[in-house]
C-alpha cells in the first residue's frame, strides 16, 4: 500500500549516491603527488564530504514525490529540512555503503516527524482506569468514517474481554442513528440514543450513567460529522467534551484527503485537545502522506489504521510500521 | 495563508520597475505552492506552470494592463481551460431521465443525491429515488429521512442485498408512477474493491442512465486522479458534483477528476442542509483554488 512512497525514497538514495560517486572520482584522480606536501593525506583522500548541491537536486524531485503522497507542504518543508540536518557535512568513507548511510538519514527523519511526544496503548490505559467507564470521544469531519470506525473499535474491544457501549450522540445527520444501531446489532453492543435533534451532550451524559450503573467498561461517543470553519458545530463539541470529560478524544482522518487534512486537524486540535488520530480508508491505494502529516501537525500519535470496510478491518498503528512498510521489502 | 502569500508576491512584481525572468519564476513558484497547497495533482501543477511562465515570458501584456495583471489574467485563462469557461446546468429532456450518482465512501453521494432531488423538484419536476446501497447500515433510512419531508418518494430495501436488483425493480417502480426524473443512490466504493467497481458497471447497465454523476470530496488530495480515472473506465461519468466546500479545501483534487474522467462540474455543495447546492461557476472556482477573493 505504500509502493509508491517507497519507491521514491529509493529514488532518492540512489541519486544522492550517485552524486557522491562522482565526487570520490575526482578525489581519487587526485595523484599523491599534488597533496603531497599535506599530512595524512590518505585519510582525506579516503573521505568525502556530503555537500548541500549534492543532494539539491535529489531534495528537489523528492519533494513533489512526497506532494504526490499527499504528504502536506508545510510537512515536506519540514522534512526537507530534517534531511538536509542530517546529511549536508557529513563525511563519508570511500568504499563504504553509501546508500545505506543515505536511506539510514531518510528513515530517522520520517521517524522523528512520526515519533509522537506521548505513545498510547490504548487496551492498557482502559484496563488500568481505576474508575468504570473509559470515555471515548470520536471528533472529525463529515464522511471521515466516524460511525464505521467506531463499530470496529467496539469490536476489537470486545475481542480483548472488555463490555463496550456506544451514545448515539450524532442527533443531526439523517440515518445516523440507523446505522449505527445497525453496526452495533452485527458487533452485539447496546447504543444509548434520543431521537434526532435531541442534545449530542444530553445523548453522551446518558450513556455514561447506563455504564456506571452497570459496570461496562467502556463508553464510545459518535459525534456527527462538522468542518472547521463552522463556529457553531465546533462549540457543540466542545461542549460534548465538556459534559462528558473523555478520557481520549479521536480523531478521525480520511487518508485520501490532502492538505485540508491538516488544516482539518488543527483547528479540532485547537478546538479540544486531540489524544490520538484514525486514519481511515487506506486501503484505497491512500498513499499514506496523511499519516506523516497529521504527526507532524498536531504530534497526537495515530493509534489505528483502517483498511477496509469489515469490522476486522482496523490495525495498530506505530512508527515503526509504518516505516518498515514503507523501507522494508515488499 | 496561502492566498496572503501569493498576494505579497504579486504585490513585490506590482512594485518592481522592471520584470525580469527572475520575478515571473519567483511569482510562478508562488502559484505553484498555492495550487499545490490546494490539492491540485503535482503533474497538472508543473505543466500549468510550465505553459504560464512561457506566457508570462513571451507575451506582451495588452495595452493598459500591467505585467502584474497580466500574469493573473494568464494563470484564470489556463485554469479555466480545464474547468469549462461556461456553467453546464444538467439537463432534463427525456421523460423518464434517469441519472446515477457513483462514489467513494464518505464523500457525500447520499446527501447530493437530496440536494439535487430538491433542486429538480423546486424546478416542476416530479422526482423518485432509489436507494441501491445495500452495503452501509442506515443508508436506505437516511435518504427517507432526507427526502420524505419533501413529499419525495424512495424506493429501497434495507433486507435486500442484490444492489442491481434494487437499482432495476425501483427504476421499473418509478417508471410506472410516471415521475419525470429518477436518481438511483449506490453504496461508495474505491477502486481496490474490484468488485464493488464491478457491481457499478451491472448497475449501470442494468438500468441505462441518461448521465452517471461522480460524486467527489473537495477535500480529496491527489489520489483524485486514479480515483476518478477507475470509475470512468467502468461506467462513462457524464458530470461531477464536487462536495464539502463549506470548509477550508479548497477543491483542487476536483480538477483532477475533471481531467480524468473529461466530464464537467454541474454542482458544488456548500453545507448539510438540503438547500445547500449551488450551480457551478468555474470562475469562483478558480478564485478560490488560488486564495484570492472574487475579482
Amino acid at each position: 500500500m505504500f509502493g509508491k512512497l517507497r519507491e521514491k525514497l529509493k529514488k532518492f538514495t540512489q541519486t544522492v549516491e550517485e552524486k557522491i560517486e562522482e565526487e570520490e572520482k575526482v578525489v581519487e584522480k587526485k595523484t599523491p603527488e599534488e597533496t603531497e606536501e599535506k599530512k595524512g593525506f590518505i585519510e582525506r583522500l579516503l573521505q568525502v564530504e556530503i555537500k548541500e548541491k549534492d543532494i539539491e537536486d535529489a531534495l528537489d524531485e523528492l519533494e513533489l514525490e512526497l506532494l504526490e503522497a499527499d504528504v502536506a507542504l508545510e510537512t515536506v518543508e519540514a522534512l526537507r529540512e530534517k534531511i538536509k540536518e542530517k546529511l549536508v557535512g557529513r563525511k563519508v568513507r570511500v568504499g563504504t555503503n553509501k546508500g545505506k548511510i543515505i536511506e539510514e538519514a531518510l528513515r530517522e527523519a520520517i521517524t522523528e516527524i512520526l515519533t509522537p511526544e506521548k505513545r498510547i496503548d490504548l487496551i492498557e490505559m482502559i484496563k488500568s482506569k481505576e474508575e468504570k467507564p473509559f470515555v471515548i470521544a470520536f471528533v472529525g469531519f463529515n464522511g471521515s468514517g466516524k460511525t464505521t470506525t467506531i463499530a470496529k473499535l467496539a469490536h476489537g474491544l470486545k475481542k480483548n474481554g472488555l463490555s463496550v457501549v456506544i451514545a448515539a450522540s450524532d442527533t443531526f445527520r439523517a440515518g445516523a442513528i440507523e446505522q449505527l444501531e445497525e453496526h452495533a446489532k452485527r458487533v452485539g453492543v447496546k447504543v444509548i440514543k434520543h431521537s434526532y435533534g435531541a442534545d449530542p451532550a444530553a445523548v453522551a451524559y446518558d450513556a455514561i450513567q447506563h455504564a456506571k450503573a452497570r459496570g461496562i467498561d467502556v463508553v464510545l461517543i459518535d459525534t456527527a460529522g462538522r468542518n472547521e470553519l463552522n463556529r457553531n458545530l465546533m462549540d457543540e463539541m466542545k461542549k460534548i467534551a465538556r459534559v462528558t470529560k473523555p478520557d481520549l478524544v479521536i480523531f478521525v482522518g480520511d487518508s485520501l484527503g490532502g492538505n485540508s487534512v491538516v488544516e482539518q486537524a488543527k483547528q479540532f486540535n485547537e478546538a479540544v485537545r486531540i489524544d490520538g488520530v484514525i486514519l481511515t480508508k487506506l486501503d484505497a491505494d491512500a498513499r499514506g502522506g496523511a499519516a506523516l502529516s497529521i504527526s507532524h501537525a498536531i504530534g497526537a500519535p495515530i493509534l489505528f489504521v483502517g483498511v477496509g470496510q469489515g469490522y476486522d478491518d482496523l490495525r495498530p498503528f506505530d512508527e515503526k510500521w509504518f516505516v518498515e512498510r514503507i523501507f522494508g521489502e515488499e | 495563508k496561502l492566498g496572503k502569500a501569493l498576494n505579497s508576491a504579486l504585490k513585490k512584481l506590482a512594485r518592481s520597475r522592471t520584470v525580469d525572468e527572475a520575478t515571473i519564476k519567483e511569482v510562478v513558484r508562488d502559484i505553484q505552492r498555492a495550487l499545490i497547497q490546494a490539492d491540485v495533482n503535482v503533474r497538472m501543477v508543473l505543466q500549468l506552470t510550465k505553459t504560464i511562465e512561457k506566457r508570462a515570458l513571451e507575451e506582451e501584456p495588452p495595452a493598459g494592463a500591467s505585467k502584474k495583471e497580466h500574469i493573473i489574467q494568464i494563470v484564470y485563462e489556463e485554469l479555466t481551460k480545464f474547468l469549462g469557461k461556461e456553467a453546464k446546468p444538467l439537463e432534463i429532456k427525456e421523460k423518464p431521465t434517469i441519472l446515477l450518482t457513483v462514489g467513494i465512501q464518505g464523500s457525500g453521494k447520499t446527501t447530493s443525491v437530496a440536494k439535487l432531488a430538491r433542486h429538480l423538484q423546486k424546478r416542476g419536476y416530479k422526482v423518485g429515488l432509489v436507494c441501491s446501497d445495500t452495503w452501509r447500515p442506515g443508508a436506505y433510512f437516511q435518504l427517507k429521512q432526507l427526502v420524505e419531508p419533501l413529499g419525495i418518494e424512495v424506493f429501497g430495501d434495507p433486507e435486500e442485498k442484490d444492489a442491481v436488483k434494487l437499482a432495476r425493480e425501483g427504476v421499473e417502480y418509478f417508471k410506472e408512477k410516471g415521475v419525470d426524473v429518477i436518481i438511483v443512490d449506490s453504496a461508495g466504493r474505491h477502486k481496490e474493491e474490484s468488485g464493488l467497481i464491478e457491481e457499478m458497471r451491472q448497475i449501470s447497465e442494468a438500468i441505462k442512465p441518461h448521465e452517471v454523476i461522480l460524486v467527489i470530496d473537495g477535500t480529496i488530495g491527489q489520489q483524485a486522479y486514479n480515483q476518478a480515472l477507475a470509475f470512468k473506465e467502468a461506467t462513462p461519468i457524464g458530470s461531477i458534483i464536487v462536495t464539502k466546500l463549506d470548509g477550508s479545501a479548497k477543491g483542487g483534487g476536483a480538477l483532477s477528476a475533471v481531467a480524468a474522467t473529461g466530464a464537467p462540474i454541474k454542482f458544488i455543495g456548500v453545507g448539510e442542509r438540503i438547500d445547500d447546492l449551488e450551480a457551478f461557476d468555474p470562475k469562483r472556482f478558480v478564485s478560490r483554488l488560488l486564495g484570492m477573493g472574487d475579482i
